[in-house]
This record gives structure tokens, C-alpha cells and sequence, in this order.
């Protein structure tokens, strides 16, 4: 049988030996299923998330976060202080993704090589980038196209005279509705779930949604199982069914959460598993106009401001927008009574940007670290020490700056209570502000790191051609190889370095 | 909700002083009830109730320090429905009842002490429930939260805060009342219907 199999369509326990198994259909674990259904492999894949299509996506974020994202929406550190947005469904995180598409940038690569011995090179990369980029569509945004929520923060940043550009987007035919986050409801976002997944079903891979993997088996250095639980699609609760794959080759390819969590869970603890994990932590500011900004409306993200990424020995960060709709808006905005609801009130007038730090590149830096809950699900902790709030504060005061250069009547940030920024004058106010946990709003929508790729087993998980440093038909593929933080959005280098990552898997594949 | 693990074990005296709670007249201790206006699936009545009184004041209506240049706009717009209109407490509720083991406990045991009338008065509040104050009191008892030294309490407010906004403003009904006119359905609608028939 090839095709997508939901949870409930399982009434029976499930025992596979394809060639392949792929865990995670995001989209590293995607484009490794097209490229080896491609080549004549019988391929599964695992899904914990359910199958949606745009006849699901009903523009409400009381129906998008519960469904397509981890936790229900609610993912986060263990102390709360940091609250994360992963997606969850079949075609992972780039179902829910804003669209915001970069290479990876090559000095990025290059200290990759330099200190952990990884081989990928730009070169090596280029040929799969262009590929990615020719079967999703993705193109430069027109700068007429930018809604006043991403106009604002571009013409902030050139008043003051700092580099800005519009994005590159995954997108065919877009209306820019504006709710790329709770899935494209016209299919003009080229998801994954849109089409690499059905490459792999056209050539006969199948995929199984709504089914959790549990744990991996394994004896001495091969993967002999993967063991998961099938859920049902609407309360997302055990069904009692389970679902064995044996496959001659096993992919992992849960994100930097997941995965790390799924090896602590089957006792492949060898090496740096779930440490260094990256989050490019993200604080926002929300800048108030005299004139509607409609941030619901319009595509989500469309520029992007890289003039403060390198600021050695400080740690840089990268300026973009976050769509402003209320729920989103309601949780993230600061205080509780009149300082919410008042600003809540003022919805249609507000513009929010974000700044993301670019994490891993500092001496000692640990970034996060994931960890099992007592039921395995996976719990994160990412302390935010000085390099942090350094980075914060001189974020904070950039967007406030761009704001009140392009007009604003006032920017404020998400400290409790906020700090109002009303003229260059208050720009201290932020020196001065807390930012200790739960002090101000932080966040992440990149998860990076946690199964490391390098040559050294002691310093890393897998080996520089992703391939575990102890199980040898074990494999990682998704964001979690990464040795750092990118600097840039991470969706379209995890598709290219998982088509890179396919040849090695096919070539083990060839030899077995 | 996975974040008030080791909720009590990390806040200082918490266990203690919920020992000690004997030592308080009954009537100050009791949480004050509310009627839900469904069967409750994850919520003990007083737990229900402490999160409804919560809610009604994170959601109080207010127009404070606003541009003067947008309060006209801002008082324009359609009053908000209050957080029991919106039934606040019974969809969070709803939303709550899958929540794994460990953070169910941890949740509950945080609306326990939120309403615990000797944790009250330990952390410089009056010697009464949550739900037995006044709005003023209630008010700076989450201002108190909010802004404690002790980041548990903060993230105790944090997620009772989170819920509350979430649950609200993800309900149509709250949409005109923020300015939000709703998602363009229209427009997907007919850009839909052709390509289908394509």
C-alpha cells in the first residue's frame, strides 16, 4: 500500500521492513524520503503531527496552534521564560512556517569545518539550494508587496541608514492573507506536506500520520527498530495500536527537540546528545502608529535587516517582523487589566518587530539542553546569561529606533511592566530594564543543535556525513546537526543539507 | 502547560506553609465558588473558580496610558465581553483536559497557592483567598506575582497570564473589540473554488 495512513485508519498493531525509515516528516526528514523514494527505496514515514490540507486551515489560531504545533501550541522552556513555536503535522514545521527562505550563509558553513570538522561545503551545497529553490518556488519579494507591518521596519531601518532587504518566500500564487503560521488555506505556501511528500507517495513511499515514534532498538552498533504509538487524529490520545519498522536504514529527523529526546529515550545517550541546543532567541518590540498597520493582514514576513549580525566580540542579531494577530498578540503582549487590554485595543495600529540573536558563536557558549520529562517527552532549558541581555538591550533599542525614525508615536517592549519609547531619550530605559526570566517576553521559532555534526565522538552526535558515531545505520537529518545557530532563517538549509544528507543515505542504502 | 514542574518544591516555605494552612478560621480559607456553566473535565470546582477570577481580572478593561492621538479609535470600538461572557475558565477547561500527568499537578497545585490565604499574607498580602478579595486586591496580588523576586512566581503568573490571553482572544467574540475584523474568508473562497474545479 502506498499513501497517507492516518492514526484512526490503524486498527491493528503495524510490524514494516522497508529499506528506509524516515522519523519525521519535516523538512529534512521530507526530502530525504523524495530523494531515496526517487532512487527505487521502499520508504516509511513516521509522523507524530496529523495530515492537514487547506480545507483544515480556517484561518483561527483556536484551531491552527493545538493542531499544528508541539505541545498544542504551548512549547516552552521548563521555566516558561522562553516560549517556542514548533510546528507539528505531516510536513513538520514548514506547514505552519512563514515562508522566509535563506541560504546558509557561508562563513557559517565554513566555522563549521574549521572547528568541528564538518565536510559540508557551499560548494557541495549549491547544486541542492538551487534545486530546493526551483521546487518551492522560491523568490524575492517585491518591495510593493510588503505589508505596512514589514514596510515600517523597512523604512525604519533605511532612515537610519541600515542595510535592509526584502526576503526571499516559498510561495506560488500568494494571496498574502497573512496566516502562513496556522497553514496556507489557499495551497500557495509550497509546503512540504505540498510537495515532497507527495513525490515520495508518488513513487511509493508511505506515511504514517499520527504515529509517535516511541523508541529506537538497537544492539551493538545497528538500529534494528523503531517502536511508536499510533494516536488519534482529533483528541491526539494513544489508541492502544503500535507500529514496528525494521528497516535496513533509519533517518531521524524529529527537529532539535524531538530527536535529541528520541535517542535519550532509547539509551543512545553516547556523546553531546540534546547539549547545544540553539534557539536565535527572539525579543519583539511593538511600535504604535497613528495610521492602521492591519499586521494580521498581508504575507507575514517580507524583510529582513541583517546590518547588526556581526558585532564581535558581541553577540549579532538580525531584525525581521512577526505577524500580529490577537491571540498571538494577547499572550505575548506584557502585563495583565488596563496595561493588556489597552494596548490590546490598539491592535489595528500596532507593528511588530522582532530581533533574533544569532547564538553559538561565543567562546563557551552552551546554548540549551534537552532533557526527558518523567513521561520522555522532551524538556528544554536554555539559560540566558549576560551575552543575552547584552544582545537584547542593544536589539531593543535598534527596533525602537527604527521605529521612531519611520515615525512611530511611541515603540514599547515586552518587559513587565514595558518600557514606553517615546523619543530617543528614553532609549536608556532599556539599559535599565530587567531581563531576567519571565521578566520580559522572549522566543523562538528556530530549534537548532542538540545532535551536532563534527568528527570528534566526543564532541558531537553524528559524523560529518550525518550518520551516528556508533550506530552505523543510524542517521540525522534535520535542524539538530547543526553546530550553531545560522544567522539566518533555517527552513531552506535544513531541505538543502537533508538532499546533501540523502546521497549518503542512498549510498549506505546501495551497499547493505 | 509543561512549565510548572517542581512548582511547589522550588518556592520556598510553599510546602510549609500549606501545612500550616490549618491554623487559618475556615472561612478564610474556603476558595469562593463560581457555577460552571458545563460539566468540568480537567478543573476541581475551586480550581475552576480561582482560574475564572483570575481571568476576569487579567481581562479588566482598561484604557490607560494610551497616544492620545488613538484613544478616540481605541474607545470607539464595541465593549469587550468579559471573561465570564466568553466562558474563559470552561474553555481553558476544555483546552486543558488531554494535559499530561506531571504538568496537571503542577497547574492545579499553582491555583491551589494562588488562592492560599497564609501564602497571601507570607508574600505581604491580605490574610484572605484570591478569590475572596477585592478587584484592588486581587490586582496587586497578581502585580505581586508578577513582579516577584522569585522567577517561580513569576512563571506562576506568567502561565496563569498566557492561558487566560490565549483562551480570550483566540474567540471570535473578542475580534471586534481589538479592532480585528476576523480572517478573509471571502477571498480564500473564491480563489478556491476555481482552482479546485481546475
Amino acid at each position: 500500500m502506498s499513501g497517507i495512513v492516518r492514526g484512526d485508519q490503524i486498527r491493528e498493531d503495524v510490524v514494516l521492513t522497508p529499506d528506509l525509515c524516515v522519523v519525521g516528516s519535516g523538512p529534512g526528514g521530507a526530502i530525504v524520503a523524495s530523494r531515496l523514494a526517487d532512487a527505487g527505496a521502499e520508504v516509511v514515514v513516521l509522523e507524530e503531527g496529523g495530515h492537514y490540507t487547506k480545507a483544515d486551515f480556517d484561518m483561527q489560531e483556536a484551531t491552527a496552534y493545538p493542531h499544528l504545533y508541539q505541545d498544542r501550541g504551548n512549547r516552552a522552556t521548563a521555566d516558561l521564560s522562553i516560549a517556542v513555536l514548533q510546528g507539528r503535522a505531516v510536513g513538520g514545521g514548514t506547514v505552519v512556517n512563514w515562508t522566509t527562505s535563506f541560504r546558509t550563509p557561508d562563513d557559517v558553513i565554513d566555522s563549521w569545518r574549521e572547528k568541528d570538522g564538518a565536510t559540508v561545503t557551499p560548494e557541495a551545497l549549491r547544486l541542492h539550494f538551487e534545486e530546493v529553490e526551483k521546487r518551492l518556488g522560491i523568490q524575492k519579494v517585491d518591495l510593493d508587496d510588503v505589508n505596512a507591518n514589514n514596510r515600517a521596519l523597512y523604512d525604519g531601518c533605511k532612515k537610519m541608514g541600515w542595510s535592509v532587504d526584502t526576503t526571499r518566500r516559498n510561495v506560488r500564487e500568494c494571496l498574502r492573507t497573512g496566516y502562513c503560521g496556522m497553514g496556507c488555506p489557499v495551497d500557495a505556501k509550497q509546503s512540504a506536506a505540498l510537495t515532497y511528500l507527495p513525490h515520495a507517495v508518488s513513487r511509493g513511499a508511505t506515511i504514517y500520520a499520527n504515529c509517535r515514534a516511541r523508541r529506537i532498538e538497537w544492539d551493538g552498533t545497528r538500529a534494528q527498530a523503531v517502536v511508536g504509538e499510533v494516536l488519534h487524529p482529533g483528541t491526539q490520545q494513544q489508541t492502544g495500536r503500535t507500529i514496528r519498522v525494521e528497516p535496513r536504514e533509519l533517518v531521524v529527523s524529529c527537529g532539535a527537540l524531538n530527536s535529541p529526546a528520541l535517542l535519550l529515550r532509547s539509551g543512545l545517550a553516547q556523546g553531546p546528545v540534546g547539549k547545544k541546543t540553539w534557539l536565535h532567541p527572539t525579543i519583539a518590540m511593538v511600535a504604535m502608529y497613528r495610521d492602521a498597520i492591519e499586521g494580521f493582514y498581508g504575507a507575514p514576513q517580507s524583510v529582513a535587516s541583517h546590518h547588526f549580525a556581526r558585532r564581535a566580540p558581541h553577540a549579532g542579531f538580525f531584525m525581521e517582523a512577526s505577524p500580529v494577530h490577537p491571540m498571538l498578540a494577547g499572550i505575548a503582549f506584557p502585563g495583565f487589566g488596563a496595561q493588556l487590554t489597552s494596548q490590546m485595543a490598539l491592535l489595528p495600529n500596532v507593528a511588530v518587530s522582532i530581533a533574533l540573536m544569532i547564538d553559538g558563536f561565543g567562546e563557551g557558549e552552551e546554548g540549551g539542553t534537552v532533557s526527558l520529562r518523567p513521561d520522555g517527552a522532551p524538556s528544554l532549558d536554555y539559560p540566558l546569561g549576560e551575552r543575552h541581555q547584552e544582545c537584547f538591550r542593544a536589539a531593543m533599542k535598534a527596533l525602537a529606533q527604527a521605529h521612531l525614525a519611520n515615525g512611530a508615536l511611541r515603540v514599547s517592549s515586552l518587559h513587565l511592566p514595558a518600557v514606553v519609547v517615546r523619543s530617543e531619550k528614553d532609549l536608556g530605559a532599556l539599559d535599565a530594564a530587567p531581563l531576567g526570566p519571565n521578566q520580559c517576553g522572549v522566543f523562538t521559532a528556530h530549534q537548532m543543535g542538540g545532535c551536532r555534526m563534527g568528527s570528534d565522538p566526543a564532541k558531537s552526535v553524528v559524523r560529518p556525513d550525518l550518520r551516528h558515531h556508533y550506530i552505523d545505520n543510524l542517521w540525522v537529518v534535520d535542524g539538530s546537526v547543526f553546530p550553531t545557530g545560522l544567522g539566518v532563517n533555517p527552513m531552506e538549509s535544513i531541505y538543502a543539507v537533508g538532499s546533501w544528507a540523502a546521497q549518503h543515505v542512498r549510498a549506505a542504502l546501495a551497499k547493505a | 502547560m509543561e512549565t510548572r514542574r517542581g512548582f511547589l518544591k522550588k518556592t520556598i516555605g510553599g510546602a510549609a506553609l500549606l501545612a500550616a494552612a490549618g491554623a487559618v478560621p475556615l472561612a478564610f480559607r474556603k476558595t469562593r465558588l463560581r457555577e460552571p456553566r458545563a460539566p468540568l473535565r480537567f478543573f476541581t470546582p475551586e480550581e475552576y473558580s480561582v482560574f475564572a477570577a483570575v481571568a476576569e481580572r487579567v481581562l479588566a478593561r482598561g484604557l490607560a496610558d494610551m497616544p492620545p492621538e488613538l484613544a478616540t479609535a481605541a474607545q470607539r470600538r464595541p465593549t469587550p465581553p468579559s471573561a465570564a461572557e466568553v466562558d474563559v475558565a470552561g474553555k481553558a477547561d476544555a483546552f486543558l483536559a488531554p494535559l499530561d500527568a506531571a504538568s496537571a499537578k503542577e497547574l492545579k497545585q499553582l491555583l491551589l497557592l494562588f488562592d492560599n490565604a497564609l501564602f497571601s499574607l507570607a508574600t505581604g498580602g491580605p490574610p484572605r483567598p484570591f478569590t475572596r478579595m477585592s478587584p484592588e486586591q486581587q490586582d496587586a496580588h497578581l502585580e505581586r506575582w508578577a513582579t516577584s523576586r522569585l522567577a517561580v512566581r513569576r512563571t506562576g503568573f506568567q502561565a496563569l497570564k498566557r492561558l487566560t490571553g490565549a483562551v480570550y482572544y483566540s474567540q471570535p467574540a473578542s475580534y471586534a473589540s481589538v479592532g480585528y475584523p476576523g480572517p478573509p474568508y471571502e477571498l480564500v473562497r473564491t480563489v478556491n473554488a476555481p482552482r479546485s474545479r481546475r
